[in-house]
């Protein structure tokens, strides 16, 4: 500073910035590594899965029953989302699947960048071959995992008959964002006011192109046209990527 | 929601930006808030107005926030309309529904420093 007047010897020319014109949005960051993780996922030869529910609506249940399904058949991999615990990792490495366990510490929802570690971490359990299948079991939330991409190639959200069939109406975004919609828990409709009809008419109302599936991993209803569905898609985007 | 996290998020993008541009001080940053992103806009105003006192560079700035309103599009001939509610009828062509169209984010649109 100066010490005769005090002025910041930048003369009477101070630097005006004025203005700037930014027009970003604020989670193009997240944006953009998800893309990363999806190209990355490509390169495992592997189609990935976000799976986004309230807490408890039957996501590792159903991990573990298309696991069984599609066992001897498919490579599939799980990376779990959680705010704490390793218990839904626990779980699934049971069944010997390649697994890495996310805990967030209080954060509501996964991101991209943690995910881009869970997907280097699931890698070293792999081996040469890839995968087939990547399922990111999300932390259990309908609201806050939505706005965040992980570098999935599809996104299917699941809600359980006791939670009720206003739910899409009620949280339209994740149903929105889906391209999957899973009614599951189906052999509790004798015992809940659950209208499958409300639940899907609300949910195709808000987004006409949702795929649906009604199942329940205690009966196995459905699971054949559930699995039937992957094995499908599978083999599309193995077409898509070759080309 | 975290309308928290978001609020921190817009301020560390505002920082970069000033210390890019060697500014001491920013005076306004403008937003727009997507109709159908699901913030809740007061207290994500409430978290801008609590972080923005942690930073010399940000205290004291305004907080402009522009919230547009929600426009849907017909999922059959495409067409775009202002004033409609989710699944009405297409008022063109009468044989699609409406779905949300656009606006499920936060942008951040200009920022004022000196
Ligand atoms: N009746 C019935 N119960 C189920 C079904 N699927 C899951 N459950 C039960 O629902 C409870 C929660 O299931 P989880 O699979 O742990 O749910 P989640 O969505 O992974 O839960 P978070 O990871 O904590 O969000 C468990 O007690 C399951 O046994 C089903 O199809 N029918
Ligand atoms: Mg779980
Ligand atoms: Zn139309």
């Amino acid at each position: 500073m100066c010490e005769s007047c005090g002025c910041q010897g930048q003369g009477s020319f101070k630097k005006e910035i004025g203005v700037i014109e930014v027009n970003q949005r604020l989670l193009a960051a997240n944006d953009a590594q998800a893309e990363f993780n999806r190209h990355y996922i490509e390169k495992l030869g592997a189609l990935s899965i976000n799976l986004i529910s309230s807490p408890g609506s039957g996501k590792t249940t159903l991990l573990e029953k298309t696991i069984d399904a599609l066992a001897g058949e498919l490579r599939i991999g799980v990376i779990e989302g959680d705010i704490e615990t390793e218990r839904d990792a626990d779980r699934i490495r049971a069944r010997g699947i390649p697994v890495v366990q996310l805990t967030t510490g209080g954060a509501c929802h996964l991101d991209a960048h943690i995910v881009h570690k869970g997907i280097r971490t699931l890698e070293t359990q792999l081996d040469r071959t890839g995968l087939d299948l990547l399922f990111i079991e999300n932390v259990g939330n309908l609201v806050c995992p939505v706005s965040f991409k992980l570098g999935e190639h599809l996104r299917a959200v699941l809600l359980s008959v006791p939670e009720g069939s206003d739910k899409p109406a009620k949280y339209p975004k994740a149903f929105m964002t889906s391209q999957v919609f899973l009614i599951t828990k189906t052999d509790l409709v004798p015992y809940f006011d659950f209208s499958m009809e409300e639940a899907e008419r609300e949910a195709t109302r808000l987004n006409p192109g949702l795929e649906k599936f009604r199942l329940s991993s205690v009966t196995g209803e459905n699971f054949d046209a559930w699995v039937g569905y992957l094995r499908n898609l599978l083999k599309k985007y193995r077409n898509i990527l070759k080309d | 929601m975290h309308e928290l996290s978001l609020a921190q998020n817009l301020i560390s993008q505002v920082l970069n930006l000033a210390r890019e541009h060697q500014a001491k001080k920013v005076l306004r940053v403008s937003v727009e808030i997507g109709p159908f992103s699901g913030v809740v806009v007061d207290s994500f105003r409430f978290g801008y107005e609590v972080l923005s006192q942690e930073h010399g560079e940000t205290r004291g700035s305004v907080l402009e926030i522009r919230e547009p309103e929600q426009s849907f599009r017909c999922f059959s001939c495409g067409h775009v309309f202002n004033g409609k509610k989710m699944g009405d009828p297409c008022p063109d062509c009468k044989e699609g529904t409406l779905v949300a169209w656009g606006g499920d984010d936060i942008i951040l649109l200009s920022v004022e420093m000196e």
